[in-house]
């Protein structure tokens, strides 16, 4: 039904139109759409990756390992999805990782656990909501910044987990919990929870490129003053986008309970920082308006790689800290300049 | 000619950006105590060279002479000890800090270097804010706390506050009430008199001819004409110059009188009133009749708008749509009833400025193109071509990013969007702010033509001559009252700035 | 899960020296004590016997963590046992300026005897030197101050002893195992406790010329990261002999990690001694065979100890008329063998 209009047979000889230089002219395919940042992300992965290959390449190479980097990847890279569309639209959720301890640690109460793994799996998403809920009411209708609402979640949501817990670490005795994360339970070699993980990213992709409520998160977070003259709901917008955090958290720490076996108030430490450096390095704008998930889950991607390839050859956490710092710089560099070559 | 050297020549100028190239060998004189017009359209090159100028591009090629000697404006510092200032339009002012801290920005009148004296800053502040006729203007206020106007005279403070030989202004008069752009002249005159030179950059030719000595327009990034005179060049040879074609700066024809006046009004306001903006507000429109709203700043023109939108909440009254009431206070409600508006500030309350053309077109409607949420992007893209095309937007490519788009282009997106959403009442807010001159017929065409299809619209300009130019009935406000409601044919600018300034 | 017995079941004043009597004390433990016969007969020494009224200040971090939550359950167990004793408790904290507020608060309360658990050792001698000063004694728990000044008298576990006994129970269980390989899962790298355990071990390991540590991690006291840390270890080890695990809590994680990877060639040692672990050893049906103690009834003592110090009196079972200076702790191996026996110190 549409023809694909070059601007040079389309543009009708108007002397006056001066064209703007075109650059987006020709039509995207519809297909998978990377764009310069998803693509030089791939090559940090890329070179990591060789990199590994060559330090260790019995180990690195290992099924087992992509399986295991993979599954260390997804429990952060669910709260990074969730991450990703709350910065897009121009917020920011500062209190991922207390819900994620929050949620973690209400689901294996002793109480809860008598309930067995529906129990459980509801416990965790329902408080993840339930935060997300508060988030979401105190900024969309409490006009609250989210930097505030979100930092003053973390720090409740933080503290509940300790009156919960009483500093205890609570183990899972729920074997249908606990087989999840067991080799026995792979589906075609794939961890469960990676196969989690894949499913929360494919859809976080459609939604966000896909759907009108992609379309008005990007909408909210470019201009919400003009997204809101449009007749967009700018507010329930935002409550909606913190409800889908708190429900990503709550997934995420369901898939933690799984692989840790147990819930702790210490949880989901700093995945605050984990995910919003992920969102960054992926190519998110902080500002807002801008927003990928595939980058994102690069990013996740990045992280966890470099993590691995460290303990692969036995070097000290502090020299782990300090490569990712720089691979944060490095990334952000990157982007920068190939995004000025693009610009006019 | 003056015998001796121009103070400024800058010639054969280009500079290139990635896939652009901004400037194809500019030239430019300036002579000592003149005010030299920079004339040309978006994209013409105008920002790109006064950035040369000041020192914030490197030119790839060209020369710059200042004063016979050949310089290389290396800085913005560079320039700024050569004594050229620059006023941009977009105000580099740090709101946070005041009047006197932001005049005497990076080079703070100081003991031993070290102390900042912020009692002789405030007082060179308070001298330089009487010079330019604003001693009202406290230097130790917060600039955030000023007006747009009186900021921009902050701005102006800043520039004179060097040792200053030439000093560009970016269009100036953009944000100033007719008054203020009065004393923008004053200040001008004062300058020139002193043997300052003045590069200035307006839409505006009637300012031009106002104030200007010699007009250089570009087009394309090359100087089609250089040193012209400014009083005495025809409008119909600088509007030649700048759009490569004959335009006459005409309105489109109006249809037979009365044509609407038969038919049920489509918008009915009644009452309408916001405590300390304006007083009850009445006002009919019919479909295909266009109402203009005339006034000065503050008159409240713009606030009357966005309450009929539902963006501000009215205290009294309320806002029919074919006889149903709507909800006060919400736009969604406007926009479902079937109003649309294209806001005063296009880029801040308009545009997604990272989007594609499609994107920002189709924003109001996206319910249309989806499936329990999904959309299809096929559909969008196709429905936003065809609206865009309605309106020759240029250019014709719906994947276009929006902020590569002129003020004219952009505009039509915007109205493409209430196009596409099919409204029923469009309000229009300084529609033609930040559009160049051949552009603007062509927008005044689009709105007519779309009234003549049936849509009722509401128009606010600070132009006079341009609601009465394109409007059928103007309401003339001031300070918050409708003082005078007329058929357009029966007002001339004249008689409407008298209602504006004096009431009758 | 039930609360962590604070008291001993021996009635010797150090209700825990029998399971971490530091070497000071080990002469005396052999033995049931016997209240009376202290060996200064005529000094006054401290019993379960009401005495004068005691006001004891406890400052502790914050209890995030399963073994600083049994600290503050010792300690308050074993203070209401007493009748003569009140314990003014603060919130814990782990930031050091509100725990400095805190403490002098306590002084400002002038309570009798201070029990401090600082946070950060280092950090709080300042404010140990002026409740001294203010006449205050003040029992140091653990984590030292940096100036014997600051405290009347010490009393904490031994990390170094632990890396220690750890390395040589793992030394003996593969003395007879050619080219064995070791690795360790430490704890939080950025804590001088950590390092001193690693010093242990390796020092324990030096003795095995057989044995060699391949590998070593280092998680930060939480399940979470216990069982990343393992999962990496495992993968980057396919094949070792044996895992030290510096901190039980992590050890949940790891066990997990091991769980997930199918692995169960090797054996595993833990440390602290939390209570699942020494369920775990008990049942024997995992790889962890062992734990080192890091023994929170510690906590316990410094409350005996301070009640000792408020009444001028000494401790019994012991010749001293003055309470010790200083009393380290010892690491007990916890194996199949010995479990039943300290089952009851174990924490959640």
């Amino acid at each position: 039904m549409t023809q694909p209009a070059t601007p040079a047979q389309q543009d009708a000889p108007m002397p006056a139109a001066k064209s703007a230089p075109d650059k987006g002219g020709s039509r995207r395919p519809l297909g998978l759409r990377l764009d310069v940042r998803n693509l030089s992300l791939l090559g940090v992965l890329a070179v990591l990756v060789a990199v590994g290959g060559i330090t260790k390449p019995d180990e690195f190479l290992a099924t087992s390992n992509l399986q295991l980097v993979l599954t260390q990847a997804s429990v952060i890279g669910v709260v990074t999805v969730g991450m990703t569309f709350v910065i897009t639209s121009g917020g920011i959720d500062l209190s991922v990782g207390a819900i994620v301890a929050l949620a973690s640690v209400w689901a294996t109460t002793v109480a809860t656990q008598e309930y067995g793994f529906t129990g459980i799996l509801f416990t965790a998403v329902i408080v993840g909501v339930g935060c997300g809920l508060v988030n979401g009411l105190l900024i969309a209708y409490g006009r609250m910044v989210p930097f505030i609402a979100t930092l003053a979640m973390l720090a409740s949501a933080r503290g509940l987990a300790l009156q919960i817990t009483d500093g205890k670490t609570q183990i899972v005795t729920v074997d249908s919990v606990l087989d999840l994360g067991i080799r026995d339970a792979y589906i075609l070699g794939i961890p469960p929870l990676v196969l989690v993980f894949a499913a929360v990213t494919v859809i976080g992709w459609l939604v966000l490129g896909r759907t009108t409520f992609g379309r008005r998160t990007v909408a909210v977070g470019g201009n919400a003053e003009a997204a809101r003259l449009a007749g967009i709901d700018v507010r329930r917008q935002r409550l909606y986008l913190y409800l889908l955090s708190g429900l990503c958290c709550g997934i995420a720490a369901f898939m933690l309970i799984v692989l840790a076996g147990s819930g702790q108030n210490t949880n989901g430490n700093l995945y605050e920082l984990d995910a919003i450096a992920a969102a960054i390095i992926g190519g998110t704008l902080l500002s807002g308006g801008r927003g990928t998930i595939v980058g994102s889950v690069l990013g996740v991607l990045v992280f966890t790689t470099i993590t691995n390839i460290f303990a692969l050859n036995n070097l000290e956490s502090a020299v782990q800290q300090i490569a990712k710092g720089a691979i944060i710089v490095a990334a952000v560099l990157v982007q920068h300049r190939t995004l000025r070559g693009g610009d006019a | 000619m003056a015998p001796e050297p121009p103070l400024l020549t800058m010639s054969g100028i280009t500079k290139s950006f990635p896939g652009v190239r901004a400037l194809d060998g500019v030239d430019l004189e300036v002579q000592a105590g003149e005010v030299h017009c920079l004339l040309g359209q978006n994209g013409a090159g105008k920002s790109t060279l006064i950035k040369v100028l000041a020192g914030a591009h490197q030119p790839d090629g060209g020369e710059i002479t200042w004063r016979g000697e050949a310089v290389a404006l290396k800085s913005p510092i560079a320039a700024m000890r050569l004594g050229i200032a620059t006023i941009y339009q977009e105000l580099d002012l740090v709101e946070g800090l005041s009047v006197a801290e932001n005049v005497f920005l990076g080079h703070e009148p100081t003991t031993a270097g070290i102390v900042v004296r912020g009692g002789t800053a405030r007082t060179a502040a308070a001298g330089l804010l009487k010079r330019l006729g604003h001693p009202e203007i406290d230097p130790s206020r917060l600039v955030g706390d000023l007006s747009a106007a009186q900021q921009q005279i902050v701005s102006m403070a800043r520039a004179l506050s060097h040792e200053v030989r030439l000093i560009v202004m970016d269009e100036p008069s953009a944000a100033l009430d007719p008054d203020e752009v009065d004393n923008l002249f004053r200040i001008v005159g004062d300058l020139t008199a002193d043997g300052v030179a003045v590069v200035y950059i307006s839409h505006r030719l009637e300012e031009i001819r106002r104030i200007g000595d010699r007009v250089t327009v570009l087009k394309d990034g090359r100087a089609v004409a250089v040193g012209l005179p400014a009083k005495s060049t025809p409008t119909r040879d600088v509007v030649a110059l700048m759009t490569g074609r004959n335009v006459e700066y005409v309105f489109p024809e109006r249809p037979a009188a009365g044509a609407a006046a038969g038919r049920e009004p489509v918008l009915r306001v009644e009452g309408l009133t916001r405590q300390g903006e304006f007083a009850p507000v009445d006002l009919e429109l019919r479909p295909g009749e266009i109402v203009g709203l005339a006034g000065l700043v503050g008159s409240g023109r713009s606030e009357i708008l966005e309450t009929v939108y539902g963006a501000r909440r009215a205290d009294a009254g309320r806002v029919l749509v074919d006889g149903t009431v709507l909800r006060p206070g919400s736009v969604r409600a406007a926009v479902r009833a079937g109003i649309g508006l294209a806001p005063e500030e296009r880029k801040a309350q308009g545009l997604l400025m990272l989007e594609s053309v499609t994107r920002n077109v189709s924003i109001s409607t996206l319910s249309r193109f989806s499936r329990s949420g999904w959309l299809d992007h096929r559909a969008e893209r196709a429905a936003a071509q065809q609206a865009t095309r309605e309106l020759s937007l240029r250019p014709d490519n719906p994947d276009a990013r929006i902020r590569t788009l002129s003020g004219g282009n952009q505009q039509k997106a915007v109205l493409a969007r209430w196009l596409l959403r099919g409204c029923k009442v469009l309000l229009l807010d300084e529609p033609t702010r930040g559009v160049d001159v051949g552009a603007r017929a062509e927008l005044y065409a689009v709105i007519r033509r779309l009234a003549d299809e049936g849509l009722a619209v509401l128009l606010v300009s600070s132009e006079v001559p341009e609601v009465l130019g394109l409007a059928d009935r103007v309401l003339v406000l001031r300070e918050g009252s409708v003082v005078h409601t007329a058929d357009a044919r029966e007002l001339d600018e004249h008689r409407v700035l008298d209602l504006v300034m004096e009431g009758s | 899960m039930p609360e962590t017995p604070s008291t001993s079941r021996r009635g010797l004043l150090f209700g825990t020296a029998a399971i971490s009597a530091g070497a000071l004390l080990t002469a005396c433990t052999s033995n049931e004590p016997k209240k009376q016969e202290a060996a200064t007969d005529n000094a006054p020494v401290a019993d379960d016997k009401p005495g004068k009224a005691v006001t004891i200040g406890f400052a502790g971090p914050q209890a995030d963590h399963g073994w600083l939550n049994a600290i503050n359950q010792n300690a308050k167990s074993r203070a209401e046992r007493y009748s003569d004793v009140t314990l003014e408790i603060t919130e814990g904290s782990n930031d050091t300026a509100a725990q400095i507020g805190q403490v002098q608060t306590l002084i400002n309360k002038k309570v009798d005897v201070l029990v401090i658990l600082p946070a950060d050792g280092k950090a709080l001698t300042q404010v140990g030197l002026q409740a001294m000063k203010a006449g205050i004694p003040v029992v140091n728990l653990d984590r030292i101050f940096a100036s014997p000044q600051a405290y009347r008298c010490w009393i904490g576990g031994d990390n170094y002893g632990m890396g220690l006994n750890a390395g040589n129970y793992i030394g003996e269980q593969l003395k007879d195992k050619p080219n064995a390989k070791v690795i360790e899962l430490a704890g939080l790298d950025n804590l001088e406790l950590t390092k001193q355990r690693t010093q242990g071990f390796d020092d324990a390991l030096k003795n095995y010329p057989n044995i060699k540590k391949v590998a070593r991690q280092a998680a930060d006291f939480t399940v979470e990261s216990g069982q990343a840390k393992m999962a990496q270890l495992l993968q980057a080890q396919s094949q070792f002999d044996a895992l030290w695990n510096h901190d039980d809590d992590q050890g949940v994680g790891a066990l997990r990690a091991i769980a997930q990877a199918g692995r169960k060639d090797f054996l595993m040692v833990g440390g602290a001694g939390a209570k699942s672990a020494m369920d775990a050893i008990k049942a024997d049906d995992s790889v962890l065979k062992a734990t080192v103690l890091y023994p929170p009834t510690m906590a316990a003592s410094a409350i005996d100890l301070a009640r000792a110090l408020g009444q001028g009196k000494g401790v019994s079972g012991m010749a001293e008329l003055e309470i010790p200076a200083s009393l380290t702790l010892y690491s007990a191996v916890v194996t199949k063998d010995n479990v039943d026996e300290y089952l009851p110190t174990g924490f959640n």
